[in-house]
């Protein structure tokens, strides 16, 4: 499962990727910060077309996997309401070395903040909201300039 | 053809609903199905092209033809992570 409304946890992760051939592990953890742009952010609420975002990450994983020498991938993303600090991402890569890993970690959650149908809704402190500006997915019909992950939301990248 | 619509994310704040119900002449294309939806809510209208469109678990083109009881769910731009 890459789609969950329960807070994430990360030790079944591991246990699912353990591989004594690895000598490195990669965890990304994407948090939710309290600040966006300049404006104090108290909550995020997730929503995700769930059946094809599982479809997606699921091949991004395949794509990661095969473009990198690594022995493993795995992405969980979290939907829902999230408070500040909550994790809303893990992303986990194992590797015989390090520097496969670290690539292919950033090259997995790049690709799922850009092509999963997931969408983010920021709650401001003075009580308004928005959906954050994303990236359009393949098949819109015009091409919205790729913004960079950190341009983009209000969780680490 | 009857076809109910799913809006994500800020399509369905535009659009004032998460789910809608279009009725169509068959035959119909998702195209046709964006264009019903543009006159029947015009804050949609600059949205739209920037959409993604899936039926089911697929995403699919503009011009894919569609039947009657299809889903179709408009997909903005996306910003997980």
């Amino acid at each position: 499962m890459r789609i969950t409304e329960a807070p994430l946890q990360l030790d079944p992760l591991l246990a699912a990727t353990a591989n004594p051939a690895s000598g490195a592990l990669v965890i990304f953890a994407g948090a939710v910060r309290n600040h966006h742009e300049g404006r104090a952010v108290c909550a995020l609420h997730y929503t995700a077309h769930v059946g094809l975002a599982e479809k997606l990450i699921a091949a991004i994983e395949r794509e990661t996997l095969a473009k990198f020498d690594i022995h493993c991938c795995r992405v969980v993303h979290r939907i829902g309401r999230l408070d500040i600090g909550e994790v809303a991402i893990y992303a986990v890569v194992r590797a015989a070395h390090r520097s496969a890993a670290f690539t292919a970690a950033d090259y997995v959650v790049h690709a799922v903040k850009h092509r999963a149908p997931i969408w983010k809704e920021e709650f401001y402190a003075d009580g308004t909201s928005r959906f954050v500006d994303g990236c359009c997915l393949a098949g819109a019909d015009t091409a919205v300039p790729h913004r960079t992950p950190e341009e983009t939301c209000a969780t680490s990248s | 053809m009857n076809i109910d619509i799913e809006c994500f994310g800020v399509a369905a704040r535009l659009s004032g609903a998460r789910r809608h119900q279009l009725s169509l002449p068959a035959p119909a294309t998702v195209r046709d199905a964006l264009d019903a939806l543009a006159a029947q809510f015009p804050e949609l209208v600059q949205a739209l092209p920037n959409c993604a469109c899936a039926v089911g678990d697929d995403i699919v083109p503009r011009d894919h033809r569609l039947v009657d009881g299809d889903a179709l769910a408009l997909l903005p731009p996306v910003s997980g992570g």
